[in-house]
């Protein structure tokens, strides 16, 4: 290598959170003895004012090319570093970060020396593989500024109105004849008692009739490729195909109510579940006079572990139009554990216990049992069974996946959790966004949510799908996979087969078949580059040949 | 990577990923189990102490069990002592096998086993057959020992044309055996006859 490396470190005190630990002016002194570096600087808060400033003073004053920081977690303070890197004109991509604190300092407070020893050790790496950094510049591609929401429910429909009120052009897809999804079977709303048909008819009005919303019911998805910004949608609506390009997709494809066959003898007629019920509120076929609901009726057992979260409120809500409507009738609920959380719904559950509806706890074990007109209990505070009257059992039944959730699942390259509903990027950080990028998720596709619930995370889907919309361009950092030797790439196409993110793919060139990296697309994971035995693909800013080197670096002071 | 440390002196490399469904990267992890498990059997194919490599998982918030998994690696590895004690071959024969791991980790036809590894045990293979874990492993096994075998049998080709017992007598292996990997090799044109030696004919590294 011609360039002469002149590597700069700057080791931080952060406060006493690291001086206070460890010999930050031995491990400064130790970085000095490290070859090519050429200039080492301890500082009380390296990002700090006064701390970017030595980093940028030093750039330009000592020649640096290569910068190390030595201080805390490059999850909160790389792009800073970086950017005063940038602000100094060297390229942001020579600067690597060194985690002397989180996972020096914090964890070795009792062992002065030994963390000495780590910090050094982690410095030599970070120096060993500054060295060898190669400048990168960030990636642009463009947008094309459309939405796909799959699904017709009150989530896709909410979120598919707020993109087009931006001004985003929308397709949303249905695969029923009619907008609503399990909205068109509910009567009334909790916890403000809003008319689902009514709340329905409104939205699916504004949908109609939105201009930048091009509605497609009756419609399946049959293919989908590209990548955030690029999505080619091919979709067949009663036979017919079509195909459209956009740049961001929302999955709202809802979920299935479980039907309880062959459980506490359901029948559809004198056993029914809680959405049979809302059906005869709706048709105001309602008259029974003793009912008993059973919670989790096929929920929290062997087969479906999970909590349906929303029947509780279900049965409190249904259990109170009950009991308005005529005071005389007996309403009681048989659960295992209530949910009813917010202050709403905690007044609701309150307020139902009021009006008279009785709660028994059962155990799982001791299930009721339905016999033709009673329903036997075991009750935990008597210690005894009892025989409730009744003339209307109904089931509260959790919301189950759809089956379309797997295929879809595969064509978009997102996961699913355990239950086969779709899982977030994270729970916390990301909880309405795939880890792919450009799809967004909400509603009932993610897990059993209540209306509101359902609203809120399409509102927040739709804006989270607005960021890269609006933005139009895209920049993505560089740390990608590149084909860093195209001469050896023998476009056997085993990376395309792991990439996880679908974002390598064949092409043909003058020289033949060879793999290609979609850069947006890629997440720099580094599976095709561990995958490829000619050693074609690499990782921008982790090459086989830097990694190497950090351990190399580590050894050698053993 | 990992052989990459062994060859420069590392006396035990543990990878801790994240749980199975937790991975960044989606299903990194499965990969990450895989390649480490693949890159365990062939340095303990060449001589290296098993207990040497580990993998295992962990999640950020997890940092009783992060200090106990690498605490009871350390002091497992302590115990075998620097390479070469504990080991199947001592040094310097095993710093002599390491780089043949090493090559032979790279190189396409482990990868593309340890890549399709996942489809073969999920999906299945083009004939619909679909393998357990145990099946893979007990297939990978016999690549193994083709594959150290063959990158064995190039490197000491390469320094000096050999016959097929004194190549089997430097593996440590059966004469036929050899002589079919040598034969083998030599159809894939990697190795050409270089002459007659008494009775038995050389071979050499093309």
């Amino acid at each position: 290598m011609a360039e002469d490396i002149r590597i700069g470190v700057f080791v931080c005190d952060c406060g006493s959170n690291i001086a206070g630990y460890l010999d930050c002016p031995d491990i400064a002194e130790y970085a000095k003895t490290l070859s090519n570096v050429v200039f080492v600087k301890e500082n009380l808060y390296t990002c700090s004012e006064a701390g970017i400033n030595e980093i940028k003073d030093a750039i330009k004053e000592e020649k640096l090319n290569r910068v190390v920081v030595a201080s805390c977690s490059p999850r909160t303070h790389e792009p800073l570093f970086r950017e005063s890197c940038a602000e100094a004109g060297l390229n942001p991509y020579l600067f690597e970060m060194v985690n002397i604190r989180d996972q020096c300092s914090w964890v070795h407070m009792q062992e002065r020396q030994d963390g000495n020893q780590k910090a050094m050790d982690l410095i030599r790496m970070g120096v060993a593989k500054a060295a060898l950094l190669q400048p990168q510049e960030p990636i642009q591609s463009e947008m094309d500024p459309k939405a796909l929401v799959i699904g017709g429910g009150i989530s896709g429909m909410t979120s598919a109105l707020v993109l087009a009120n931006r001004g985003y052009q929308v397709f949303l897809v249905e695969k029923s004849k009619e907008l609503g999804g399990l909205l068109r079977n509910l009567h009334k709303l909790a916890p403000a008692n809003v008319d689902a048909q009514e709340l329905l008819a409104k939205q699916a009005e504004a949908v109609k009739n939105h201009e930048n919303i091009s509605l497609l019911t009756s419609t399946t998805i049959k293919e989908i490729q590209g990548y955030i910004g690029h999505y080619n949608v091919t979709v067949s609506t009663n036979g017919t195909e079509d195909n459209f390009g956009v740049g961001v997709i929302i999955i709202a494809t809802g979920a299935k109510v479980f039907r309880p066959e062959g459980l506490y003898n359901y029948d559809g007629k004198g056993v029914i579940t809680q959405f049979e019920l809302e059906g005869l509120f709706r048709a105001n076929k309602f008259k029974a006079k003793n009912v008993v609901m059973i919670q989790c009726v096929g929920a929290r057992d062997e087969e479906r572990k999970y909590c349906s979260r929303i029947c509780c409120m279900t049965a409190i809500k249904n259990a109170i139009a009950i009991k308005e409507k005529d005071p005389k009738a007996n309403v009681h609920i048989l659960y295992r554990d209530i949910q009813a959380y917010g202050t709403e719904n905690e007044a609701l559950f309150q307020r139902s216990k009021q009006l008279g509806v009785r709660y028994i706890k059962y155990d799982q074990e001791k299930p009721p049992e339905v016999r033709k007109d009673g329903v036997k209990v075991y009750h935990h505070l008597l210690g005894r069974e009892l025989e409730l009257p009744q003339d209307l059992v109904v089931l509260s039944t959790p919301l189950i996946a759809g089956e379309d959730n797997e295929e879809l699942s595969k064509l978009l390259r997102v996961t699913l959790d355990e239950n086969k509903f779709f899982l977030e990027a994270h729970v916390k950080l990301k909880p309405l966004d795939f880890a792919t990028d450009g799809v967004y998720l909400c509603g009932n596709a993610h897990y059993p949510a209540t209306i509101r619930e359902a609203v809120s995370q399409a509102l927040g889907a739709a804006s989270r799908a607005s960021i890269p919309l609006a933005k139009g361009m895209m920049t993505v950092e560089p740390i990608v996979s590149i084909l860093a030797d195209e001469d050896a790439c023998r476009g056997c196409g085993l990376c395309v087969a792991l990439c996880p993110y679908g974002a390598l793919e064949i092409v043909k060139t003058e020289k033949g078949r060879k793999v290609s990296v979609i850069p947006v697309a890629c997440k720099g994971c580094g599976v095709c580059a561990a995958t490829c035995y000619q050693h074609a693909l690499s990782i921008n800013s982790y090459t086989d040949q830097q990694v190497e080197e950090q351990i190399r670096a580590f050894l050698s002071g053993s | 990577m990992i052989a990459e440390a062994f060859v420069n002196g590392a006396d035990g490399v543990m990878v801790i990923g994240c749980h199975f469904g937790d991975c960044h990267y989606i299903t990194g992890n499965f990969q990450g189990k895989i390649k480490v498990g693949l890159a365990e059997r062939v340095l303990t194919y060449v001589g290296l102490n098993p207990k040497r490599v580990a993998f295992d998982q962990c999640s950020s918030a997890e940092g009783e069990r992060f200090v106990k998994l690498v605490t009871n690696f350390n002091q497992g590895v302590r115990e075998l002592g620097p390479l070469g004690n504990g080991d199947r071959l001592q040094l310097p024969e095993l710093k002599e096998k390491l780089p043949i791991a090493k090559t032979a980790l790279a190189k396409e036809k482990l990868r593309w086993v340890v890549g399709k590894f996942t489809v073969f045990a999920s999906e299945g293979n083009k004939y619909g057959e679909v393998f357990t874990e145990h099946e893979m492993w007990r297939t990978l096994d016999t690549i193994v020992m083709d594959e150290v075998a063959t990158h064995e049998i190039l490197r000491e080709l390469r320094q000096e044309p050999l016959a097929v017992t004194e190549l089997a007598k430097r593996l440590k292996l059966p004469p036929p055996q050899v002589l079919r990997y040598v034969l083998a090799l030599q159809r894939r044109e990697l190795v050409d006859l270089d002459g007659v030696k008494g009775t038995s004919p050389l071979y050499k590294a093309a």
